[in-house]
C-alpha cells in the first residue's frame, strides 16, 4: 500500500498493489501512473456515465473461496451497448476481472499465453480474424467463439493494471462453452491478452458493501 | 454544431460511499416529442421505446439518438410498464414489452423485468398462462430424445420456429427493431420450457417455468389467467391436472387390489374337507346322503361343497344341499348341478356341460354341522349314461373370486377414467408439437388452435 499526493490535485491517492500501476484520482479524476517512486499525471479521466450497477468500488467478496475488493472498472461501449469490466484485486496481490453486461456477471483472469495451446489462440496472436462458430479446445474445455466487436473505453476509474483512456480502441473475441466457462482474447494491436474463467451469480460471490439504489431492497444474499 | 466543451470535474468523491444510495432512474427527454422519459436500467439499456410519441432511441450513448421516429399513442398493457411485483420472493420491474409472433399468427406477449441486483427476466404469456423465463448462461447438453438442463430432460416440442417482433414499448439492453426476427426451437418437460432463439450472431437459451395461475397475477396485481379445460389446448409445458390425480388413484387402487387379495389368501383358504361318495341311477329317482359332522370352528367362514361325477353322458344331476347345524337345526340351503352332454351335427363332435359342481355357502357360524344332499340323476337322451358316482366333498373356508374380481374392477375404473382424461390432455397438449401435428397430418385431421 502506498499513499501519495496527486501530482494534479494534491489529493491523497493509494495505491495497492504493485501489480496495478495505474490510479484513476476520485477527485480530479487525473489518470495517474507510478513507475518506481515516480508518479506521473496522464490526462484527465471522462466521467463515467450514470448507470444502475449494483458493484461499487468498495465492493467485496469471496470468489472459489478467495476473498476480493473491487478496486477499478473499466466502461466499454460497442456499437449495441456498453459494459462493466470491475477490477477485483485478490488477497495474494492477483486479480480478475468481474464482467457485468446485460445484467449477468462474468469472472475472468488474464492468462499467460505460453501456457495455452490453443492453434485458434495462436491464430488470433498472429493477427488472424476469427471466425464467429469456430471451436478449439483451452483447458479441456471446447471453447465456441461467441461474439467478435470492436469496443472503446468510455471511462475508467479506482486502480487499474493498464491506463484506460477514454476512446481506446480494443478488438474482443468472446469464447463460450456449454458448461458457462468463458474466454476473452482482447488486444488493442500492440498488446494482446486471453481471459479465462465462468458465469458467476452475484449471490454466489457473497457480496458486501454493494451499492444502494434507491426503492431497491438490497439482497439478503448480500446483507 | 459547434462540440460541447467537456464537462468540469466533479468536486465530490466520485466513488464516495457516504453519498446514499445511487438513484434508480434516469430521466432523459425524448430528442422527437420532449417528453420526460424514466430509465429504469441505466448503463444497460440500449433502446429506449418513447412511451408518449412510440419513437425507438438509441441510449447506448450519452447523446440520445431517435432511430426510427413515431408520432403514435403507446398501447395498454396488462401490465403497465414501471409496475413492480414480487415474483419467486424477488421484487421485479417490467421495463419493456414486446408482442412476438409466428410469421403474425399465434401472437404471445413478452414483458422484461429487471431487478439491478438480481439483472433480467422474462414474464411470458398468450393468454393461457405465464412463464417466467431467466436466460442460461450454459447450453443445454445433448440427451436421448431432446436436451438436459440441470440434470433434468426436455423433450423436443418445436424444431423449427420462427418468432417475429409486431410491437415494442419500453426499454430493452439490446437494439430490438419491430420485424425483427429468429430462429427458435422449445423443449419441454412437464411445467418447464427450454427455449431457443438464435440467427447468425447470437444464440441465446431461455428456462421458463409455468407459474401457477395466481403466481403472477398476485404478483403483478391482475386478473389471474389460467389455462382451462375444453378451451384452448393446453400449453407445450402444461402439466396435466389429471396426471396426478390419476396415478393416486391407481396407488390407491393397487394396494386396495393387493390387500384385498392378501385377505382372500389369509382368511378364504380351504381347510378340514370331507367326502363322500353315492352312485346316483336315473332311473332310481333321488338319493340322499348325510356328510358329517362337520366342524366350523370361526366365528363366520364360507362353506365350499364341490361335486364330481367323472361318469356323466348325456345325463345330469341336480343336487340339493342343506347345511344343518346339528345344536341350533339352521339350515343353509344350497343347490348344484353336475351336467354332460354331448353329440355330432353339422360342426362335427360337441360337449357342454361342466361334470363338476362347486357350490359356495358365505357367511356360515360356528358350529357341528351335517351336510344332507339329494341327488337326482336324469338322463337327457337314450344315449344317456345310466348313473353315475357322485363324489361330494365339503370343506369350510372358499375363496369368492368372483367378489375379488368385481372389487378389482369397481376400484380400477375410476383410474381408468383419470387416465383417459390425462391421454386425452396429452393427446390435445401434444397435438400443438411436431409430433402432434405430423401425426395429424398423417391422419388427416384438422387441427386449426
Amino acid at each position: 500500500m502506498l499513499a501519495v499526493a496527486c501530482p494534479n490535485c494534491g489529493a491523497e491517492i493509494v495505491f495497492r498493489s504493485p501489480a496495478l500501476p495505474v490510479r484513476v484520482c476520485d477527485y480530479c479524476r487525473t489518470t495517474v501512473t507510478r513507475i518506481g517512486d515516480e508518479l506521473r499525471a496522464l490526462g484527465q479521466a471522462a466521467v463515467l456515465p450514470f448507470d444502475v450497477s449494483p458493484i461499487r468500488i468498495g465492493t467485496a467478496g469471496r470468489y472459489d473461496g478467495a476473498a476480493f475488493d473491487i478496486v477499478g472498472r473499466v466502461r466499454w461501449g460497442w456499437s449495441d451497448g456498453s459494459w462493466n469490466e470491475w477490477l477485483a484485486l485478490f488477497g495474494d496481490g492477483s486479480h480478475g476481472w468481474l464482467a457485468e453486461a446485460m445484467g449477468s456477471f462474468m469472472m475472468t483472469r488474464k492468462r499467460r499465453l505460453s501456457e495455452i495451446p490453443s492453434m485458434m489462440i495462436r491464430r488470433m496472436i498472429e493477427g488472424g480474424e476469427p471466425q464467429l462458430g469456430e471451436t478449439d479446445r483451452i483447458d479441456d474445455l471446447d471453447y465456441r467463439v461467441a461474439d467478435i466487436k470492436q469496443a472503446t473505453c468510455i471511462a475508467s476509474e479506482g486502480e487499474l493494471p493498464f491506463a484506460a483512456p477514454k476512446g481506446w480502441t480494443i478488438s474482443s473475441v468472446d469464447m463460450r462453452t456449454t458448461t458457462g466457462a468463458v474466454a476473452s482474447f482482447q488486444t488493442d494491436g500492440r498488446e494482446r491478452g486471453l481471459y479465462t474463467g465462468r458465469y458467476v451469480t452475484l449471490g454466489e460471490l457473497q457480496p458486501t458493501g454493494l451499492r444502494e439504489i434507491a426503492g431497491w431492497a438490497v439482497p439478503r444474499f448480500a446483507a | 454544431m459547434a462540440t460541447e466543451p467537456p464537462p468540469l470535474p466533479p468536486l465530490t468523491p466520485v466513488a464516495s460511499a457516504a453519498a446514499g444510495p445511487a438513484p434508480a432512474v434516469k430521466s432523459l427527454a425524448c430528442p422527437n416529442c420532449g417528453g420526460t422519459i424514466e430509465l429504469r436500467a441505466a448503463g444497460y439499456t440500449v433502446t429506449l421505446i418513447c412511451q408518449y410519441c412510440s419513437s425507438v432511441l438509441d441510449v447506448a450513448n450519452p447523446d440520445v439518438q431517435i432511430i426510427t421516429r413515431y408520432n403514435e399513442e403507446s398501447q395498454r398493457l396488462a401490465i403497465p410498464l414501471g409496475t413492480r411485483g414480487t415474483l419467486k420472493g424477488v421484487e421485479w420491474e417490467a421495463i419493456g414489452f414486446l408482442r412476438r409472433s409466428e410469421n403474425g399468427s399465434y401472437p404471445w406477449d413478452e414483458y422484461l423485468l429487471f431487478n439491478p441486483y438480481h439483472g433480467y427476466r422474462w414474464l411470458v404469456t398468450d393468454g393461457r398462462g405465464w412463464t417466467f423465463g431467466t436466460m442460461l448462461t450454459a447450453e443445454p447438453e445433448p440427451g436421448f430424445d431432446g436436451l438436459r438442463v440441470g440434470g433434468e430432460a426436455y423433450k423436443s416440442f418445436f424444431a423449427h420456429g420462427r418468432a417475429q417482433v409486431d410491437y415494442v414499448l419500453g426499454e430493452f439492453y439490446w437494439r430490438v427493431a419491430v420485424g425483427e426476427e429468429v430462429e427458435t426451437a422449445d423443449y419441454v418437460r412437464p411445467g418447464w420450457m427450454l427455449s431457443f432463439e438464435g440467427n447468425a450472431q447470437e444464440r441465446n437459451w431461455t428456462l421458463g417455468e409455468l407459474l401457477d395461475g395466481n403466481e403472477a397475477a398476485f404478483g403483478f396485481a391482475m386478473a389471474p389467467q389460467r389455462w382451462r379445460p375444453g378451451g384452448r389446448p393446453p400449453l407445450a409445458h402444461q402439466i396435466s391436472p389429471y396426471a396426478a390425480s390419476a396415478g393416486t388413484a391407481f396407488k390407491l387402487a393397487l394396494a386396495a387390489v393387493a390387500a384385498l387379495f392378501v385377505i382372500l389368501l389369509l382368511f378364504g383358504g380351504s381347510r378340514a374337507s370331507k367326502s363322500y361318495d353315492f352312485n346316483v341311477r336315473s332311473d332310481a329317482g333321488a338319493a340322499s346322503a348325510t356328510i358329517g359332522p362337520i366342524t366350523l370352528d370361526r366365528a363366520f367362514q364360507a362353506v365350499t361343497i364341490s361335486a364330481q361325477a367323472p361318469g356323466l353322458e348325456n345325463a345330469w344331476v341336480d343336487l340339493d344341499y342343506a347345511l344343518v347345524n346339528r345344536k341350533t337345526q339352521e339350515s343353509f340351503e344350497a343347490y348344484g348341478i353336475a351336467e354332460r352332454y354331448s353329440g355330432r351335427d353339422s360342426d362335427g363332435d360337441w360337449t357342454e356341460g361342466d361334470r363338476s359342481a362347486t357350490t359356495k355357502l358365505a357367511m356360515v357360524p360356528a358350529g357341528d354341522y351335517d351336510l344332507m344332499v339329494d341327488a337326482s340323476g336324469q338322463r337327457w337322451a337314450y344315449s344317456g349314461s345310466n348313473g353315475s358316482t357322485v363324489t361330494i366333498t365339503v370343506a369350510s373356508g372358499g375363496r369368492f373370486w368372483s367378489n375379488f374380481f368385481l372389487a378389482l374392477i369397481l376400484l380400477i375404473v375410476p383410474p381408468i377414467f383419470m387416465l383417459w382424461r390425462h391421454a386425452r390432455f396429452e393427446a390435445a397438449r401434444m397435438g400443438e408439437s411436431d409430433q402432434g401435428s405430423a401425426l395429424a397430418s398423417l391422419i388427416s385431421q384438422d387441427d386449426d388452435e
